[in-house]
């Protein structure tokens, strides 16, 4: 007898979601193009990729099976490549991430600041790189930084010091190559970190102050804390940011000196539609996904567990 | 005999005569042509008369519509159309429209394998490196020209037809070689102390021994550079010219194995880090400024000398060196070790057909025309140093003059001499941009110091042998 | 944040941080500067010693290769792919953020959290496979696959939900009560009011689709129909004599467009920019 109490009214429940639906049919259709082109240009690839990744194929001509293989060729000899673009990928962040967010931060600080004047003018120059072709940039910055005759060197010389090799050390190259991207990203940062500050209450900081702090200690303990889901948006901004360089890297350096500044995405396209391994290239793109996820979990864990 | 019988004869003979002279022998043969040939000397222009013999029309009836060409400014635009040759191929060809799309080599390489694969957006006909050739060859997606090919092998050199056959078929119609030599500075070489006369120089500098003793009196005497071998952004150029003239290279063209770190290739590494240990090379890398600067010097530092292919004179007599016309001599390139060969390959190209291309027969006309015949390399070799792949050709007198730019030296002799005897080498191949890839990698850790040669080059073969699978 | 530095009166310190600031900003504007001059030098005097900043032998000449080599038309692809994507993509943003915002439909939680969720997949996975499906549909060497698949995006849903979502429902009820149909109202109320949010969204879409090299490289094959950060990696000159003045020339005119958008819609840009920092 319950049973059927039961029956019944699921059924029921059933008909009133059916209903609920068929009358709020517009909002599916209005939400569909999204999913559509999801199903199509954004689920389709992702499956067709794992399949991909067990096989080898050239792009052309029959796939052949070859089971783990692709996976396996990164944790022998061939993975050197990858691994080093991996490497890359940590190593350029630590080098401009942390300077890079931590000037973005200072700086907006100072302009947010009514202490220094034309606020306009310099938030916008500070902003400019931001929409500016990388491609156009790496070139620009590839010829102000040419050993010899380039703007830099040059400069360095007149002031009696000797030319560095920007673009032929291993070092330099990564110094460019970070100069470059903390030059596109710097007012982007910037001017999100201007917008956080914007939101803490002057009253927070004023009686911080009355109580005797000094104003570095109201910085750090006040003001960097209630910043923190903004820089923490940009620092995960800035990870993915640096394995997924494509066009500063093509136009700087081209991955050089010896894969220097390789990083992954470009590594990728490389295997890929240098190499014609798109099985292999597939298994790279997983391998790449789950690190760069568990990196950026790292991240919000640690920066979700302070004070 | 009465008339009647008498006719008859004459009849059929006029007959037989007529089918003697259209059936057999070369169709419509007119007799040996004077062509105009500009070519550019230390900077100008001048223009001369040449005899060529042409090659025998191809009696099919001729092809109608249009094919895009793709290739770079210095081959299609300097050369074939500045020698006139697309006006030629239309007042032959006057239905074929020809479209040209310039594309940089590396441009090329990035478009063309991914329209081949993709089964479309290839053009009609492609001009091709030999260095890339056979990557291509192997990918698939090229036209199978053996047939058309036929007349044409016996008369083509040999070196240039191992890269475009895959399993008997040829997928390709050369075009230029890349003889190499030593090109040399008179006038450093004169101030070291060192012969000028190019017999003199080959026979002095015969083996790499002999040109690092060479080297090291340039310096000691002149203060200048040797030759120019950069480190940290090698790409084995050099290298592979080393390889190739000992016939080894980066696999075994027999049986496919890498030999990237045979111990031949690792002794070959060390013999060119000898130069780097003792700095007798300039750090300026090819094809930039710094490079072109010291070539086209006059004083210190200049690079005094440059191992390269033929079709680098004409760049260093236009636009590179053009203010040091006459002060240079060609010499054979010295041998690994004595006896051993005096000539190696670098680059050359060639014209591929793609096989999803629309019009195979105008397509295959233009190849031919452009380069299956004496009189349209010749005038091609003529204004940009493109030296030909037509036996054949090496008759013309163009292979007997001299050249003010190398002081009067017949240089065009030398470098059609260096081409006949290029050995089969494994530099280029199906796999050939992966293995220069890593080599070059392998070379600069040595270069720069951070690794031994043989270390550098057993972790390269490892990576190539792991990429190949 | 301001009280803390409005007690540091002294000059050292505020010249010190105009310093910075100044220094930056000079850094910031140097690329545009070098790339302008160097787009008007001769060849012989790019890279002199001192750096000339200003020559008496500046001119336009360098700008000849732009006229003649089909520079412009690349200037014409890249304003329409970047113009398409733009408008198509605001179009079905805003109706994704419009549906999501605005009505309470079954599993409209779930759904909303999976589209956040795909914004996750890096391109480096979807790129090979996109690339096979595009050469199956045949959309090689045209601007479809620049343009199509980024038409309705999870971020510009997000955004626009965000904005759509601060619109009074009253507003809403009273015209359906007046009868509009659910796409009217769409397109007749919530779009006008959304056009600020529209007009900054919009800005960074066509920032993004301008911009864009990898599309371009791998998807279109004819030059013609190349688009300016494809045209620059790919422009060749005689071998060797690097065409300096000329690349910088077109790099110029490949920012110059968005720095006149930009200077004009600077407030609206930044506002964009920081909504979706902020409120993400």
């Amino acid at each position: 007898m319950a049973r059927g109490v039961v029956v019944s009214a699921t059924n029921g429940k059933r008909r009133e979601l059916w209903r609920e639906i068929v009358r709020r049919r517009w909002a599916y259709v209005f939400i569909s193009p999204f999913y559509i082109l999801f199903l199509g240009f954004g689920f389709l690839p992702v499956i067709f990729s794992v399949y991909l990744s067990f096989h080898k194929w050239k792009g052309l001509g029959p796939m052949e099976f070859v089971g783990l293989k692709n996976f396996t060729y990164l944790f022998g000899i061939g993975g050197k490549a990858f691994w080093q673009s991996i490497q890359n990928g940590i190593i350029l962040f630590f080098m401009y991430v942390p300077i890079m967010t931590f000037l973005a931060l200072v700086l907006a600080v100072i302009l947010n600041s009514k202490l220094v004047r034309f606020f306009q003018g310099y938030r916008t120059m500070i902003f400019a790189p931001y929409v500016t072709s990388m491609i156009a940039a790496g070139f620009t910055f590839g010829l102000m930084l040419q050993q010899k005759g380039g703007l830099f060197n040059t400069f360095l010389n007149m002031l009696g010091l000797p030319g560095v090799p920007w673009l032929e050390d291993i070092w330099w190259a990564r110094v460019s190559l970070c100069l470059l991207v903390t030059w596109g990203w710097l007012g982007y940062n910037m001017v999100i970190m201007l917008a956080g500050l914007q939101t803490i209450p002057r009253e927070l900081t004023e009686a911080a102050l009355i109580d005797g702090a000094s104003p570095v200690q109201a910085f750090f303990y006040i003001t960097i804390p209630l910043l923190r889901p903004v820089i923490l948006f940009s620092v995960i901004l800035s990870t993915m940011g640096s394995f997924g360089l494509f066009n500063e890297v093509q136009a700087l350096t081209g991955g050089g000196p010896m894969r220097a500044t390789l990083t992954t995405m470009v590594h990728i396209y490389n295997v890929a539609f240098g190499n014609f391994r798109f099985g292999r290239a597939s298994a790279q793109g997983y391998v790449y996904f789950a690190l760069i996820f568990v990196f950026t979990l790292l991240q919000l864990r640690y920066f979700g567990r302070e004070e | 005999m009465s008339h009647k019988h008498i006719l008859y004869k004459m009849t059929t003979m006029i007959i037989l005569g007529v089918i003697a002279i259209t059936a057999c022998g070369p169709a419509a043969t007119p007799a040996a042509e004077v062509v105009e040939v500009t070519r550019i000397v230390e900077g100008e222009t001048i223009t001369e008369y040449v005899e060529v013999t042409p090659t025998p029309l191809p009696e099919a009836e001729k092809p109608t519509g249009k094919i895009v060409l793709w290739g770079w400014t210095a081959a299609i635009r300097d050369t074939i159309e500045a020698a006139g040759i697309i006006e030629d191929f239309n007042a032959e060809y006057p239905d074929i429209e020809v479209e040209i799309q310039y594309y940089g080599p590396s441009d090329v390489y990035i478009n063309l394998p991914l329209a081949l694969t993709a089964g479309e957006g290839a053009p009609d006909v492609c001009l091709v490196e030999n260095s890339h050739l056979s990557e291509y060859v192997h990918l698939g997606g090229l036209l199978d020209l053996t047939d058309m090919l036929q007349p044409y092998l016996d008369n083509i050199v040999e070196y240039k037809m191992f890269d475009c056959e895959k399993d008997g078929k040829y997928y390709c119609m050369p075009w230029d070689g890349g003889p190499v030599v030593m090109y040399y500075r008179r006038d450093v070489f004169e101030a070291a102390g060192l012969p000028t006369d190019p017999a003199e120089v080959s026979a002095t500098i015969a083996t790499w021994d002999d040109y690092l003793a060479a080297c090291r009196t340039i310096k000691e005497e002149t203060g200048n550079y040797c030759f120019a071998h950069n480190k940290a952004n090698n790409y084995a150029r050099l290298y592979e010219m080393v390889l190739w003239q000992q016939g080894l290279g980066y696999y075994d063209p027999d049986t496919g194995e890498v030999t990237v770190d045979s111990p031949e290739n690792i002794a070959t590494l060390e013999m060119l880090g000898q130069f780097w240990e003792e700095d007798l090379v300039s750090d300026s890398l090819e094809w930039t400024d710094p490079w072109y600067a010291e070539l086209a010097a006059m004083e210190s530092p200049i690079i005094a000398t440059l191992i390269e292919a033929s079709w680098m004179d004409i760049f260093m007599k236009s636009w590179i060196a053009p203010g040091t016309g006459g002060k240079w001599g060609v010499a054979h390139m010295p041998a690994y070790e004595e006896g051993g060969a005096r000539a190696s390959n670098d680059g050359g190209s060639v014209f591929v057909i793609p096989e999803q291309t629309k019009n195979p027969d105008a397509a295959w006309a233009f190849v031919e025309f452009v380069l299956g015949r004496d009189r349209s390399v010749l005038r091609m070799f003529a204004i940009s140093g493109f030296i030909p792949s037509l036996k054949s050709s090496y008759d013309d007198a163009l292979f007997l003059a001299g050249d003010s730019f190398f002081a009067g030296q017949n240089v065009n002799s030398v470098y059609a001499d260096v081409n006949a005897k290029i050995p089969r080498a494994g530099v280029y191949g199906p796999n050939y941009a992966m293995m220069n890839g890593s080599v070059s990698v392998a070379i600069q850790l040595y270069a720069t110091g951070e690794m031994t040669a043989e270390d550098a080059l057993r972790e390269a073969a490892a990576e190539i042998r792991a990429g190949l699978e | 944040m301001a009280i803390l530095l409005t007690r540091v009166r002294s000059l050292g310190v505020r010249a010190l941080l105009y310093g910075l600031l100044t220094f930056i900003a000079v850094f910031m504007m140097l690329p545009f500067i070098w790339m302008l001059r160097t787009s008007l030098m001769p060849q012989g005097e790019i890279f002199g010693s001192p750096p000339i900043l200003i020559s008496r032998n500046m001119s336009l000449d360098g700008y000849h290769y732009i006229v003649e080599n089909g520079v412009l038309r690349s200037l014409w692809n890249t304003f329409f792919v970047a113009f398409s994507t733009t408008a198509l993509s605001l179009f079905f943003c805003s109706l994704g953020g419009y549906g999501f915002a605005k009505h309470h439909f079954p599993g409209r939680n779930p759904l909303f959290a999976f589209l956040l969720a795909t914004m996750i997949i890096p391109g480096a996975v979807t790129m090979v496979p996109t690339y096979v499906i595009m050469t199956k549909l045949k959309w090689l060497d045209t601007f479809r696959p620049l343009i199509v698949p980024g038409v309705a995006n999870a971020f510009g849903i997000f955004f626009m939900r965000q904005y759509i979502s601060t619109i009074s429902d009253e507003l809403l009820d009273a015209a359906r009560i007046d009868g509009c149909g659910e796409f009217g109202i769409f397109w007749r109320i919530i779009l006008p009011i959304c056009v600020p949010g529209l007009t900054s969204l919009g800005l960074i879409f066509f920032m993004g689709a301008w911009n864009n090299y990898l599309g371009p490289l791998i998807y279109l094959r004819s030059s013609e129909k190349f688009t300016l950060p494809l045209f620059m990696m790919q422009m060749t000159g005689p071998p060797g004599y690097s065409l300096y003045r000329e690349w910088m020339g077109v790099a110029v005119l490949s920012v110059v467009p968005l720095l006149v958008i930009f200077l004009f819609f600077q407030r609206r840009f930044t506002e964009g920019i920081t909504a979706g920092a902020i409120k993400g």
